[in-house]
């Protein structure tokens, strides 16, 4: 009850004063620049990618002509299939770690009185602000066999100066290390969020009722949490399944992902058939996967509202 | 009323997110410290142990010319990106939150999708478009700015939109009333009272900007921004030194900068007291 009040009130916030409602020509046209610049730049390119894939554009002039071979090839467990899900493993590790790591810094710095606790997510979110290519140098300075580590262990004497640690970079490793260090800001802030507006009385009541405080979390934060977690888990799995720089530096052959292939289509194997049908698949799966996480999202919405 | 704290978690409990969250503090900085403490080293390779303090690698990177125009490439892409998303930006949050217009909810899909695009279908597809007519877009800076804006218009709506939800239409109105027109409002009351929100829109599609290489790699030609310029040096290991000394003066720089608008921001809104 008191949540729906509280909705409701909320509701009436977010509406706020009367609106002038205007329809029109004038509007229409407001919306009109950066629709179109989104059509010109994104719609087109994706649907020329498509019409790459199917041969009725071609690389080559006089070669052009609907066939979908370039895809029957991919989806017959082509080398590329195996990458993408290889890559996809890899982006839901990423992913799941990040938001597990996360999450209690999101939970620790809601839970602080003040502003300290703004003071203290800056500290948290900062990194991000970094650039992403230093802090993947940083992680290739770190790992190599003459990097930080090893050459420590070197001079510490743990490790024989011709027996580094190879795995450390250039494997798969060092690509879920560097991307989850890359991500967990970006990650910790739509968890804070949802866990920053939970409504401090739901708790009082929760304890009041006799519920412990594992019960209260488990029942009450985590539920109300969730809708936080899945947005940060969407903006890490989604980005990460077409990564291409973090495997380029720190991957090695072992930690090629889809992105990179794809980038290879287009760039040394100069062959954009096969790069379009790699690319129009990655878009597909993106769409997919945001359309169910969309419904999962508004599911939950309904559930907890 | 109990502090949140002691009724959501133990001592205990108090105790040990207290622990990961210096743990995390750690590992996110410490990677950065360590970059830091190599652009000092006095050794073309950064390797334990130290040799010495130097700033070598400093001295040699403001006598660079190649590198120096990359920085300058990447501000002039940044600049006119971010100007561009801005400007659509606002357009689109202006509609998406005062008017109702047929097909707003597939137009906000549409503007705001790049931020769940893989950037490299991004710049496949653009790569792609930009080739069939050579002509009309030769790769170079102005097709790594067409790019950039898609990018970054999410982040600007993102951001103007929940200021736009604040902003009470009110005072828009009572200014229509006293015979303001439509443009005349929204130069002399709107614009200033959003400004604030368009100057943090401006610095975050600014950083991205200046920081993107996926799309600036496919669609740049054979201009050089700042990215590629460091990671083109990369193959030549003993420029690493140098490339992290450039990298750490990008770092505080950008971090002086941010500050500073971030106070200039906080102080502008006071004057205006909208906060």
């Amino acid at each position: 009850m008191a949540v729906e009040a509280q909705e409701a009130a909320g509701q009436a916030a977010a509406t706020g004063p009367k609106r002038r409602s205007h329809t029109g020509l004038a509007t229409a046209g407001l919306l009109a620049l950066p629709t179109l610049w989104l059509v010109v730049f994104f719609l087109v390119p994706v649907v020329l990618i498509f019409l790459y894939s199917v041969n009725i554009f071609s690389l080559y002039p006089g070669g052009q002509y609907f066939t979908l071979d370039a895809w029957k090839d991919f989806l017959d467990g082509s080398p590329f299939l195996d990458l993408f899900w290889k890559s996809i493993r890899m982006a839901l590790i990423v992913s799941v770690i990040s938001v597990i790591a996360a999450y209690p810094i999101a939970y620790y710095l809601a839970l602080l009185s003040g502003d300290r606790k703004y003071t203290l997510l800056l500290l948290i979110l900062a990194p991000f602000l970094v650039s992403y290519f230093l802090r993947l140098l940083a992680w290739k300075v770190i790992l190599g066999d003459q990097g930080v580590i090893n050459s420590f262990l070197y001079w510490t004497g743990l490790r024989a100066q011709d027996d580094p640690l190879s795995w450390l970079l250039y494997s798969q490793f060092a690509v879920i290390l560097t991307l989850v260090y890359i991500y967990i800001p970006f990650v910790a802030l739509p968890i804070f969020a949802s866990l920053d507006s939970l409504d401090r009385r739901l708790l009082e009541a929760s304890a009041d009722l006799g519920a412990s405080r594992w019960q209260s979390f488990r029942k009450v934060t985590l539920p109300l949490s969730m809708p936080g977690v899945i947005a940060s888990f969407i903006f890490v799995f989604i980005p990460t399944i077409g990564e291409y720089f973090a495997p380029l530096l720190v991957g090695g052959v072992e930690g090629t992902m889809f992105g990179n292939a794809i980038a290879d289509q287009f760039g040394q194997s100069l062959n954009w058939l096969n790069g379009s049908v790699l690319s129009f698949f990655l878009l597909l799966v993106v769409a997919l996967l945001m359309a169910v996480f969309a419904r999962f999202l508004t599911v939950r919405r309904v559930a907890t509202g | 009323m109990a502090q949140p704290m002691d009724i959501a978690v133990s001592r205990n409990g108090r105790r040990l997110l207290t622990f990961w969250f210096g743990l995390l503090v750690i590992f996110l900085y410490a990677p950065l410290g360590l970059l830091l403490l190599f652009s000092f080293n006095d050794n073309n390779l950064p390797v334990f142990p130290l040799k010495g303090f130097t700033t070598s690698a400093y001295e040699q990177f403001l006598g660079n010319a190649e590198l120096r125009a990359s920085v300058v490439t990447s501000t002039k892409v940044a600049a006119l990106s971010s100007l561009i998303a801005v400007f659509l930006g606002l357009l689109a949050a202006i509609v998406f939150v005062r008017r109702h217009v047929f097909g707003k909810s597939v137009a906000s899909a549409l503007l705001l999708s790049p931020l769940v695009v893989p950037y490299i279908a991004l710049a496949i597809g653009l790569l792609v478009f930009f080739s069939q007519a050579p002509e009309t877009f030769p790769l170079g800076m102005r097709t790594v700015v067409m790019g950039h804006v898609v990018v970054s218009i999410p982040y600007t709506i993102l951001i103007l939109v929940p200021r736009f939800e604040r902003l009470d239409v009110r005072i828009e109105e009572a200014a229509r009333d006293l015979g303001a027109g439509a443009f005349q409002t929204f130069r002399l009351i709107t614009l200033p009272l959003i400004l604030p929100a368009l100057v943090s829109a401006f610095i975050v599609a600014f950083v991205l900007s200046f920081d993107e290489i996926i799309i600036a790699s496919f669609v740049a030609g054979t201009v050089t921004t700042f990215p590629l310029y460091l990671f083109s040096q990369l193959r030549f290991p003993t420029l690493l030194p140098q490339v992290i000394a450039v990298a750490c003066v990008v770092m505080a720089a950008s971090a002086v900068i941010l500050v500073a608008t971030e106070i200039g921001r906080r102080v502008l809104e006071r004057r205006l007291g909208t906060e």
